[in-house]
């Protein structure tokens, strides 16, 4: 059910253990989402003269159930009531910094929380409480669009990596790197979710920094670069920014919160009832 | 209609009534029709909004037009490359270095292509204000109670985090309120790492309570998942999901099968969705209130069917007005189109009232 690696004070559990077959489907599942992003530099000219305005909502369809695809791979059958408490306050975490962050547009300080999670928590909780997160943010706000299974699938990537990193737990490099992975993927989410509205900003019309169907692959990253820099990374940099000074300030204290937690909820430990011993002092109370 | 009980419609109603009339938008141009969508979404959202659940579309449609503007700026300094001869004004050229070859910075704006731009974003415009309107007419969390039996336990830790994080708000406010008391009236990075400890130590605290108290009343073990239906789910998932990558790859690329392509990810499709459903077979939850199914959800889902049929058809047989030229003059309406439209429409008069909310 779960594994329990003991290694030194700081012991990671992996509290939702990746078997081969949820390995295999978050891969899978990693590379459609890859093709619903890059297919503007992929799709041939023919099949965006097609189907081009449709692309961006058949994708958001397709990533929609994947995403529950995945989740169910991962969870079902494997969270017990303890898990599910703490997916619930990463969940609450990153949905409460959506909302309190709604009124700056960008610097969502939220992915400090995946990042952390799914550092202490391993990758499965990673990536459940990223999408999670995602999620809660988004029924907090009233804001179930198109666009929500791009992002809880990037932001369940990214619970994953962090989980993924290899430095030891707790370790002064830990912090670095945090703080640098934060920044990283702050700056990636905004490039690889520009991407799949990118395509609206005129199929069929040639611009600058427009899509232009079918050209080659050099020219349509040569617009999109163009179209990054002059509208979306005035947004990106400083939530990465935001985000990798926020783990850098408070990522140890946060880490050892979720340790703590991680250790006081015993995950691994299982629990077991035993018939008591017919003691007659003590009286029988119906629940 | 006035003695009918008031009650809220069943939300994927709702949500199904709003993508039949977003496909509607999404095959048409013309801005006459589009309009008309979204003044079917206000309409709507004000006769019928869930009173519990936030309004949205506001929102939404802020988004909408933030679009419009940026798409008509850009196409004003760069140009979209539709060809108008009724020049507007002309903004002065900017030369650029040779790197950027290709690229055109000012120089003469003409109607037509500001007209392709308004009305191309104006229809991504009304895409967002039908999923807008089905934000606030039906809360999505309402679906949550209608999430397949495999995804349950994520459905509730879904739950769990959307009731902690009011509290989770509150506790914060209270912390930065006793900390300013104590003269420690801070911002900036520092001042959340001080606030997010005790915050989430209670949070943690409160949910390993109630997780305790889940697991000693025999919580979460209702579920019945068979090793054998657990396995049939993962060999259905990982089918499902390879055939979709290769009804992908032959959909995007011609020239090695395109016909393969559409029916190989429908498949693919159906197993992935197949093995949500299952995975955990016998189903034994009870639920508190269930939603009903009756006419009015049926005659709604119609409703937002009617118009998506019409577009489509409109759009393949290539009707007048369907898509309307980007010239300056008034675009035709085509009749057949527009009663189409008002007909997504008519739930805002048939469908029961939902019940005011009572101020606590």
């Amino acid at each position: 059910m779960t594994t329990v690696t003991k290694s030194g004070p700081h012991t990671i559990r992996a509290v939702i253990a990746l078997r081969w077959p949820s390995v295999v489907t978050i891969a899978l599942a990693g590379v459609v989402g890859l093709v619903g992003f890059t297919w503007p530099f992929l799709a041939s000219a023919e099949f965006v003269r097609s189907h081009g305005n449709d692309t961006p909502w058949l994708f958001a369809g397709l990533l929609g159930l994947l995403c529950l695809v995945c989740l169910a791979e991962v969870s079902s059958g494997r969270l017990d009531p303890k898990t599910i408490a703490v997916l619930g306050v990463a969940a609450a975490a990153g949905g409460g910094m959506r909302v309190l962050s709604a009124g700056t547009a960008g610097l969502e300080p939220l992915f400090f929380v995946i990042i952390v999670a799914g550092r202490v928590l391993g990758p499965g909780v990673g990536f459940v409480s990223g999408a999670l997160a995602l999620l809660t943010g988004a029924l907090l706000t009233g804001g179930v669009g198109p666009w929500l299974p791009y992002q809880m699938l990037c932001a369940g990537g990214v619970g994953l990596g962090a989980a993924l990193l290899p430095v030891r737990a707790g370790s002064r490099a830990e912090r670095w790197l945090l703080a640098g992975y934060a920044l990283v993927t702050g700056l990636l989410f905004g490039l690889v979710m520009n991407l799949w509205f990118w395509p609206f900003l005129g199929v069929g019309a040639q611009s600058a920094m427009s899509f232009v169907p079918g050209a080659p692959v050099a020219e349509n990253v040569q617009h999109y670069a163009l179209f990054y820099l002059a509208t979306s990374l005035g947004w990106d940099l400083p939530r990465g920014v935001l985000n990798a000074i926020l783990v850098l300030a408070a990522g140890p204290a946060l880490l050892r919160v979720f340790r703590r937690a991680s250790r006081r909820a015993a995950f691994g430990v299982p629990a077991r009832f035993e018939a008591a011993e017919h003691d007659p002092t003590t009286r029988q109370v119906a629940s | 209609m006035a003695g009918r009980r008031e009650r809220l419609l069943h939300p994927a109603a709702w949500w199904l009534w709003g993508l039949g009339l977003a496909t509607a938008a999404s095959r048409t141009m013309n801005p006459a029709l589009l309009l008309l969508v979204i003044g079917v979404c206000v309409l709507l959202v004000s006769e019928r909004r869930d009173p519990a659940a936030p309004n949205p579309l506001r929102a939404f449609l802020v988004l909408g037009g933030v679009i419009i503007v940026l798409r008509v700026l850009i196409t004003i300094v760069l140009g979209n490359g539709v060809y108008g001869d009724t020049i507007l004004f002309t903004l002065p050229r900017i030369p650029l270095p040779e790197w950027a070859a290709g690229v055109r910075l000012g120089g003469p704006v003409a109607l037509e292509p500001i007209l392709y731009a308004v009305y191309d974003s104006l229809r991504l415009t009304a895409i967002l204000a039908c999923v807008g309107a089905a934000n606030a007419l039906a809360s999505p969390r309402r679906m949550l109670r209608h999430l397949p039996a495999t995804l349950y336990d994520v459905g509730t830790a879904v739950v769990v985090g959307l009731t902690f994080a009011p509290r989770l708000l509150t506790d914060a406010r209270a912390v930065h309120k006793a900390r300013a008391l104590r003269g420690h009236d801070g911002h900036g990075p520092r001042e959340v790492a001080r606030l997010a400890v005790p915050v989430l130590e209670t949070a943690f605290e409160r949910s390993l309570g109630l997780a305790a108290s889940m697991e000693s009343r025999g919580y979460g073990r209702l579920v019945t998942s068979t090793r054998a239906s657990r396995r049939l789910a993962t060999a259905l998932a990982l089918t499902g999901l390879t055939g979709v990558l290769a009804g992908l790859y032959g959909l995007l690329d011609a020239s090695v099968g395109g016909a393969l392509g559409l029916p190989l990810l429908l498949a693919g499709v159906l197993l992935a969705g197949a093995s949500l459903i299952v995975g955990a077979s016998k189903e034994e939850r009870t639920g508190h209130h269930r939603d009903p199914w009756s006419w009015a959800e049926t005659a709604t889902v119609c409703a937002g069917g009617v118009p998506a049929a019409v577009l489509v058809l409109g759009s393949v047989q290539g009707w007048d007005g369907i898509l309307a030229p980007q010239t300056a003059t008034l675009p035709p309406v085509p009749l057949t189109a527009v009663l189409a439209i008002v007909v997504a429409a008519s739930p805002a008069f048939f469908t029961p009232r939902p019940r005011p909310q009572v101020d606590a």
